[in-house]
């Protein structure tokens, strides 16, 4: 286990620094930076220069890289290049909001979608149909719907024509009601699509667990049908959903992106954005960084839940 | 992350099914507005803020010796109560006695207008708009409400440069070093309201200055709420959770604001939309196939057709609200006949091909698509260039195109006219893509600059328009307009042609 996982920790090392390097140089690539970006285009290029020469800009390009370095391993983020603010500080408001949608989307996906799933194999296994098709078109259905469309039927339903949740405000763990209530509406429309394919995956899993036979077996030992289901079936069915919650959670990241824009929830994929937009080449590296971070340590984590899941899996 | 127990938990409950709506009246009476702002804000600080949403917050945060009428667009006084010039070259101004800085930094006198200046003058600051002010000579500062300034050369715009915007606006010395490197966030003036909070990533808090020199403003609190996507913006004013809605560029949802009676507050002709045509394409160097492009296309059915609220067809370079503007010069309506007998005279019977500049993010826009339609039927072919952002940016700096768009928003003519027509502005330094150079306006531009005399002043920039509409080496499209809906309920909504509106004019009645 240790051996494990000093190797996974070289790996992290290696792939950080590699997206790191990757990132750093492709970001200078694309045409245009932080003073163009902001300036417009109504400025002469002289005033432009002068706006570069502030904002560090006109440094070496591979001064600029150890320098980035230097400040990444001392921890000390910087400042935007645009704005000046504390980047540490502008990730570290925005991670909570972005993490708190995204694990309320898989566990209430989870709940809805592996009862669903569960139940929709056993009916289909009995033959019975109906409510497997349903769900099967449902699937189909949300899957074609694009999230900035739903975000949008979602705001004009709840919010304006219910009234149950605000389409703006603050968004702060000061306030969790308003906190809650901000965060409602994203979480709905990440889950809708994430509880079809989630339902899907269980399902089939499911219902290939169903006609082997040990769930025969257990049938024949006369346990009831729910216990058969749920202890035997769905626990044997578990590691490839536990492989989807995990690929999803990747999904979810990139699905607040845009999520996060419509609502306006300031949580990282919407400083993704913003960064990208204003060229803001530190703060946009710093958050990929932490992007590449968390991508590794979900796949890690994913790991290790296989292992609980299934002693059979060693490493 | 965070924890709550069952109380909390069901308190929370009930306020997600209660809708907050915003408090029109706080139980003290006092009032605060909501306005919808539109983009994460980069910053107040004068010497270098950019984008019209953050100018907004600045021109009510700060003074400039000028300002505008929220009306008229006409400049007033605001930190000078007068002004005099013998030449448009000294300018003598005399400041309001008594006025106080914001957060008790003191009260305003010259030192600190030519603080000001010197800051954007200095290259340290790095400010943008250094130029602008680069034609000063000499500041005296003879008594604490005068300054005297003295230009290398005449300019009878001066008052458009000291105006509240940008460069000219009024910062405290002592302020300005107590935020070091974070002035952008740290604004300190003499207008209307101070920055009391700011959360870059959800809103900013503007308080009224209770020692504003005009007494203080109606309304104590302004929430600037940022809310980023233009649909989920009107979801929150039909919701009531704002009240103001600052620039609506949606036709479709300006549509249902009117339809539901809220108040569609509006500017008309903010800026120019034209057509650059580069001479050094063959066709486009003979003024006949100018005119045949201006008389080809119709322009008032597109806009008509496309966004009626948001645009009108407009037949010069400069717009009408300007008090240099002429109506005595040559127009081109729709006439596709003239078109055709133009430019067959022109030796182009025949049509030919031509490229338009555009981005691929925008794609080819609906008012393109007609464009390419009426000008196919005069026997013309515009076919889309379509390249990314900072391509086209780079590209239409460079000159490097045949036809391209270019929008100007302006309340100096002057910025209009030396921008586009003067031969030291020509592309790649400036915005003088049609590199137009004409020896006879190059000087009525200087001499209307210098000139004193209302009348001769207003026959020299006539001329000047006479002849550019004539030869036409911009073709005017369309007109655009500013629109912040809001509830009946807020009064005294005026934008200026800075597109800004000046909050201190603005009050609300509870409902």
């Amino acid at each position: 286990m240790i051996d494990y996982a000093i190797k996974k920790s070289a790996q992290l090392f290696i792939t950080v620094f590699g997206v790191v390097t990757l990132v750093f140089f492709t970001l200078r690539l694309i045409p245009g930076d932080a003073a163009s970006a902001m300036a417009g285009d109504t400025i002469s290029g002289e005033a432009l220069d002068l706006m570069r020469e502030q904002m560090g800009l006109n440094e070496p390009l591979m001064s600029q890289y150890f320098g980035y370095l230097r400040d990444l391993v001392m921890l000390d983020l910087g400042q935007t290049i645009t704005t000046r603010l504390p980047i540490a500080e502008m990730i570290g408001n925005a991670i909570p909001v972005t993490l708190s949608i995204a694990l309320l989307t898989i566990l209430l996906t989870v709940v809805i979608s592996i009862p669903l799933g569960t139940v929709a194999a056993y009916m289909a296994h009995k033959g019975r149909t109906r409510l497997d098709n349903l769900l099967t078109g449902f699937a189909m259905l949300v899957d074609l719907m694009p999230s900035f469309w739903t975000a949008l039927v979602f705001l004009l339903l709840f919010s304006l024509t219910l009234g149950w949740f605000p389409a703006s405000g603050m968004v702060t763990l000061d306030d969790p009601a308003m906190f809650l209530s901000r965060i409602a509406l994203p979480v709905l429309v990440l889950s809708v699509t994430q509880i079809a394919t989630m339902a899907r995956i269980t399902r089939t899993s499911v219902l290939e667990i169903l006609s082997e036979d040990y769930v025969r077996t257990a049938r024949a030992m006369g346990w009831s049908e729910f216990r058969v289901l749920f202890r035997h079936a769905l626990k044997n069915a578990a590691l490839p959903i536990a492989t989807v919650i995990g690929l999803s959670f990747g999904n979810l990241l990139n699905g607040t992106v845009i999520v996060e824009f419509i609502f306006t929830i300031p949580g990282i994929g919407n400083l993704l954005i913003n960064g990208i937009n204003s060229r803001d080449y530190q703060l946009v590296q710093t958050l990929i960084v932490f992007y590449a971070l968390l991508f590794v340590s979900i796949n890690f984590i994913t790991d290790l839940v296989y292992r609980a899941l299934d002693p059979r899996v060693s490493f | 992350m965070f924890t709550m127990n069952r109380r909390q938990f069901a308190g929370l409950m009930a306020a997600g099914l209660a809708l907050p709506k915003t408090a029109l009246a706080q139980s003290d009476g006092s009032k605060t507005l909501t306005v919808r702002f539109y983009d994460d804000p980069a910053g107040f600080d004068p010497a270098n803020i950019f984008r019209i949403e953050n100018e907004n917050i600045a021109f009510n945060i700060f003074s400039g010796l000028t300002s505008y009428d929220g009306q008229t667009g006409e400049i007033i006084p605001d930190l000078a109560t007068s002004w005099e010039t013998p030449d448009n070259k000294t300018w003598t101004f005399r400041l309001r006695e008594g006025v106080q800085f914001q957060k008790g930094f003191g009260e305003m006198t010259s030192e600190d207008v030519i603080y000001s200046y010197n800051r954007i003058l200095d290259e340290a600051t790095a400010s943008p708009y250094r130029s602008t002010l680069a034609s000063i000579v000499t500041m005296e500062a003879p008594d604490p409400y005068t300054v005297v300034i003295e230009l290398d050369a005449p300019n009878g715009g001066f008052l458009h440069t000291v105006a509240n915007y940008h460069q000219g606006q009024i910062v405290s010395r002592r302020a300005i070093e107590e935020a070091g490197d974070q002035v952008r966030w740290q604004p300190v003036g003499t207008g209307p309201y101070y920055l009391d909070m700011i959360d870059v990533t959800s809103r900013i808090v503007l308080k009224r200055h209770e020692g504003y020199f005009r007494g203080a403003a109606p309304i104590e609190t302004i929430v600037f709420n940022i809310i980023k996507d233009e649909a989920t913006s009107t979801i929150a004013l039909r919701n009531g959770e704002v009240d103001l809605v600052m620039r609506a560029n949606r036709e479709e949802n300006l549509t249902t604001l009117r339809a539901e009676g809220f108040t569609m507050n509006s500017v008309m002709d903010y800026a120019v939309a034209l057509k650059v045509l580069n001479p050094e394409f063959e066709p486009f160097a003979d003024v006949r196939v100018r005119q045949a492009i201006f008389h080809a296309i119709d322009y008032e059915a597109i806009t008509g057709a496309i966004s009626p609220s948001l645009s009108q067809a407009t037949n010069s370079i400069l717009l009408p609200w300007m008090p240099v503007y002429s109506e005595n010069i040559p127009t081109y309506p729709y006439d596709p006949d003239r078109a055709r007998a133009l430019l067959a005279e022109a030796g182009y019977s025949g049509g030919f091909s031509f490229r338009h500049l555009g981005t691929s993010a925008q794609g080819v826009t609906e008012l393109q698509q007609f464009e390419i339609d009426f000008l196919s039927q005069v026997g013309l072919d515009m076919q889309m260039e379509l390249v990314d952002t900072p391509t086209f940016n780079q590209r239409r700096n460079a000159g490097e195109f045949q036809m391209a768009t270019r929008l100007l928003p302006a309340v100096d003519p002057d910025l209009i006219l030396f921008s586009y027509l003067h031969p030291d502005n020509t592309v790649p330094g400036g915005l003088n893509g049609a590199r137009y150079n004409n020896p006879r306006v190059t000087e009525l531009l200087h001499a209307a600059r210098a000139a004193v005399d209302p009348t001769e002043r207003m026959a020299l920039y006539e001329e000047i328009q006479q002849i550019v509409m004539t030869e036409l080496p911009y073709v005017p499209s369309y007109a655009n307009n500013v629109f912040w809906p809001g509830k009946s309920t807020v009064t005294g909504v005026h934008i200026n042609y800075l597109a800004q509106v000046n909050f201190y004019d603005v009050d609300m009645t509870v409902a």
